[in-house]
């Protein structure tokens, strides 16, 4: 399949970008249930001095709907492709990728794929698998019976899913350079991308690809996460090839909803040459 | 199936579940909490005020831990205060939504400042799951959340209902939809290898063909099996069947990502793939090599090569509409697709005519005239065991009458691509080749077959039925028993059959065309000397060899009227036949003129376009017109 063209991917996945186009790039990359909007107290906090790139997962917010397929998503390898050629068509040179959840794991996926247009990663609340392993004594927090539920509930809970994701209008006078665009929605997510996607999310095992990570690797830890526990960040930092483990004072699973200002600290901290 | 009142009936709880909060009421406006309502109640009346509400809430910190709940959540869930106050509130949801909430609700209520109506469950101490509705404020200075939780067992049980309807039309919608993509699927698939067949093998190559051609040629294979009808019949269909399942899998294995395979027919596959020119040879070098492995069909170990043909699309191809086929002897209103595989056809048949087991290219323009007629006769082999062949019938009518006594039959090969080729363009390739002894059995037997059907019609009449015989078939051994066994098996007498041999035929060994004739005159048929007069007229044969008729040459008939010396001519013949005591016949008239010079001469039966040309059969013998 030939390559989309690089309009046809800025179009596909709502690309936003933000700050001077020869500095330094950032990408943020949501996790489930969320959309780009969710990263701009952070975002907002790099446009001055980097260019700052921020997209919708296909399915999520304002990226083309129309272009979800099944297929291609059925796992992280085609959302990892879809980073990559969002690189590509912006001729990004040595990206900082910050990921976020789920997001974090297409980030890795895609720099094992390519690392050419990758310079470092940023893991927020990364989990390389949420279901504990009690084979290999890994904890991911999530047992097996959470699990059955978790899948269970992503077919009865359709309307319950359906409700939650549908568009909420957010002003935000605090924040009015934020601009029209990314105040007209919150986090729209289709219910059956979000079934598809909490599947392919929850159900993933992605720890074989951490060794496989060849660039600087960078991990957000937060207190008392839900869905990724301490555990589970360390484990990613112990097994990436180049990591650092950070560890938020924010607790949840958001940091940089709850805590913009220190999740962008702690980013800008560990910036490759940050002066 | 329950009734809507009977479950309207059953929805409150039998069970006492103390303090249930009330439904929330449908008007939105009213349904958020009010926003100014105290976090940490301050005086003792708010105090009891906020542990009496009927609303089960909650007070919960910006990053998620629950601060303080009130009675009635504590009633409804069977909590005890001190197991969740401190704990994160997630914790308190079934994991679905638990995750919902981590990921998108806390997020939304961080960022925006509420939540309105969320569903969700509430887990109780027991671990019943409580249907609820969640609607939360967020309050700006402390950055607590005001969480309310609404009972929504009703509503709940509603959208169970409707899911249920729902993902009873997707499945059905699902079952609809695979059943059209069975449909869809048989008519491009050939149900015994699963690949394309050559329906759906065209649809994707006129695809392709459609593509802008920046990337390398569309390049059909074109693959027939060597000997797969000695399989068939000497091992079965079965076996056939089952060689054919074993070369789709092998040239399957062979071919490179993204190349289509499709079985076209019989032994027949064809490739489709875009690649370089330079890339031709090594594809079909894989092919020929993935083929040539013995295959074991019912214990005996078959070995089976192929020949393969190669056409690549090119401009002309594309573009071309009328012109470009006319190019290729071929029919005006095929598309690029058809005109493609055709070329590859073409190629093929090169490849068996130079021996098997070997490839090669399509060639436009290509005029060497061995290749043509090795090409030709590959084709016609394949025509005779194909049932490409026809017989058309052109009425012997008497000169004076104009009565029709009989027929002679002439073969025609309705080409699939050339259209219906007339035996100028093929019968002296097969007298060359030796394929004319099974081109002409096949015209004897549909011959004697067909003047045996209009004998039984109804309407019908007994006709002499003419056949024309080549020195080849003449001098071959199995003739005489093979037209013995024919006559038997259709019941067709003797006498209604004709022969016709040409002088040349005759003379090319006299000895044995002898034996043959004397051989088939005893069984009581009719011989004739066909064309006579244009080879070795020789007075020695008409003596040596006992004919019926002579059949004057159309070159001699057509000047008779115009040309005092071949009016001569034909005089001639018509005595020289009645001196010898046989029938003679007028070939080629075309004329009024023609035929009444005949007739002066007192010649007997006559045949032309005159009367009629010849025509395929219809249920009844033809008719002069």
């Amino acid at each position: 399949m030939p390559a989309p063209s690089p309009a046809a991917v800025v179009h596909r996945h709502h690309v936003t970008q933000l700050g001077p186009p020869d500095a330094p790039a950032l990408v943020f990359a949501h996790g489930f249930g969320s959309d780009q909007d969710m990263w701009r107290d952070v975002a907002l906090r790099f446009a001055e001095d980097h260019r700052v790139v921020l997209f919708d997962h296909v399915g999520a917010g304002r990226s083309d709907h129309a272009a979800y397929d099944a297929e291609r998503y059925a796992s992280l390898d085609g959302y990892a492709e879809d980073l990559l050629e969002i690189c590509e068509a912006l001729d990004l040179r040595d990206a900082v990728v910050v990921g976020h959840s789920v997001g974090a794991m297409v980030a890795v996926a895609a720099a094992v794929r390519d690392a050419s247009r990758i310079g470092q990663l940023v893991l927020v609340a990364p989990s390389p698998r949420y279901v504990d392993d009690p084979g290999t004594g890994y904890v991911g927090g999530f047992s097996r019976e959470d699990v059955d539920e978790l899948l269970e509930s992503l077919d009865s809970n359709y309307f319950a899913w359906a409700a939650m994701m549908a568009p909420v209008v957010m002003g935000r006078p605090d924040a009015p350079h934020l601009g029209e665009a990314l105040t007209a929605s919150f986090c729209r997510l289709d219910p059956d991308v979000a079934r598809d996607f909490a599947q392919v999310t929850f159900l993933s095992d992605s720890r074989d690809l951490l060794p496989r990570v060849s660039v600087p690797t960078v991990v957000l830890q937060c207190e008392q996460d839900a869905l990724a526990p301490r555990a589970v960040g360390e484990h990613v930092r112990r097994t990436v090839p180049h990591g650092t483990l950070v560890q938020l004072r924010a607790a949840g699973h958001c940091p940089h909803v709850s805590a913009p200002e220190e999740t962008a600290a702690a980013i800008r901290h560990h910036l490759l040459g940050a002066s | 199936m329950t009734s809507a009142p009977e479950r309207a009936a059953d929805a409150p709880p039998a069970a006492p579940r103390p303090a249930a909060p009330p439904r929330p009421r449908t008007d939105p406006d009213d349904a958020a909490p009010p926003a100014t309502a105290p976090a940490a109640p301050a005086s003792p009346g708010a105090e009891a005020l906020w542990h009496a509400a009927p609303c089960a809430h909650l007070v919960v910190s910006a990053d998620g831990a629950v601060v303080d709940v009130n009675d009635t959540f504590l009633r409804w869930t069977g909590h005890r205060r001190d197991d969740v106050v401190g704990s994160d509130f997630a914790r308190l949801l079934p994991v679905g939504d638990r995750i919902l909430f981590s990921t998108h609700g806390l997020p939304q209520l961080t960022l925006t400042g509420r939540l309105d109506e969320v569903a969700l469950q509430v887990r109780g101490a027991d671990g019943t799951r409580h249907a609820a509705l969640l609607s939360a404020v967020r309050l700006d200075e402390s950055g607590l959340l005001l969480v309310a939780l609404f009972s929504a067992a009703e509503r709940r049980r509603y959208e169970l209902d409707l899911l249920a309807a729902r993902r009873r039309a997707e499945d059905s919608e699902a079952r609809i939809a695979e059943a059209e993509a069975q449909a869809q699927h048989r008519v491009r698939h050939d149900p015994l290898t699963g690949l394309l067949n050559r329906t759906g093998l065209l649809e994707v190559l006129e695809g392709e063909l459609g593509e802008a051609c920046c990337e390398d040629p569309v390049t059909v294979v074109y693959i027939d099996l060597d000997g797969f009808k000695t399989v068939n019949d000497s091992l079965g269909h079965a076996s056939g069947d089952e060689l054919l399942v074993e070369a789709a899998a092998r040239l399957r294995a062979a071919l490179p990502e993204g190349a289509a395979l499709a079985r076209l027919a019989g032994d027949e596959f064809a490739v489709l793939h875009r690649l370089p020119a330079a890339g031709v040879r090594f594809l079909a070098e894989d092919l020929l090599a993935a083929l040539a492995a013995p295959v074991v069909l019912s214990g005996v170990e078959v070995v089976v090569s192929a020949s393969i043909g190669v056409a690549a699309a090119d401009d002309e191809l594309v573009a071309g509409s009328g012109g470009a086929a006319r190019d290729d002897d071929g029919d005006g209103a095929e598309g690029p697709g058809e005109r493609l595989l055709r070329r590859a056809d073409a190629a093929m048949y090169r490849a068996k005519a130079a021996g098997r087991a070997c490839w090669r290219r399509h060639e436009p323009g290509r005029g060497d005239p061995t290749a043509d007629r090795l090409l030709l006769l590959e084709q016609l082999r394949h025509a005779i065991a194909e049932g490409q062949l026809r017989l058309h019938y052109q009425p012997r009518v008497e000169v004076g009458s104009g009565a029709v006594v009989g027929v002679e039959a002439l073969v025609r090969w309705q080409h699939p691509t050339r259209g219906l080729l007339p035996p100028s363009e093929f019968v002296d390739v097969a007298e060359d080749s030796g394929l004319v002894r099974e081109l002409g059995a096949w015209v004897l037997e549909e011959a004697v077959a067909q003047a045996v059907r209009w004998e039984r019609h109804p309407d019908g009449a007994p006709v002499q039925m003419a056949v024309n015989v080549s020195a080849r078939q003449l001098v071959d051994p199995r003739l005489v028993p093979t037209i013995t066994g024919l006559l038997e098996r259709h019941g067709l007498p003797a006498h209604r059959l004709v022969l016709e041999i040409t002088e040349t035929a005759l003379m090319r060994q006299p000895e044995v065309a002898l034996a043959a004739l004397r051989d088939l005159r005893a069984l009581g048929l009719h011989l004739a000397v066909d064309d006579f007069g244009t080879g070795y007229s020789s007075f020695t044969y008409l003596k040596r060899f006992a004919v019926d008729e002579l059949k004057i040459d159309r070159s001699f008939v057509a000047g008779m009227t115009t040309d005092p010396r071949d009016h001569a001519i034909v005089a001639s013949c018509v005595g020289l036949g009645h001196a010898l005591g046989v029938v003679v016949v007028g070939e080629g008239v075309e004329d009024g003129q023609q035929r009444a010079a005949l007739e002066e001469l007192g010649c007997d039966l006559a045949q032309g376009y005159l009367f009629s040309r010849p025509v395929p059969p219809g249920p009844v013998p033809p008719t002069a017109g």
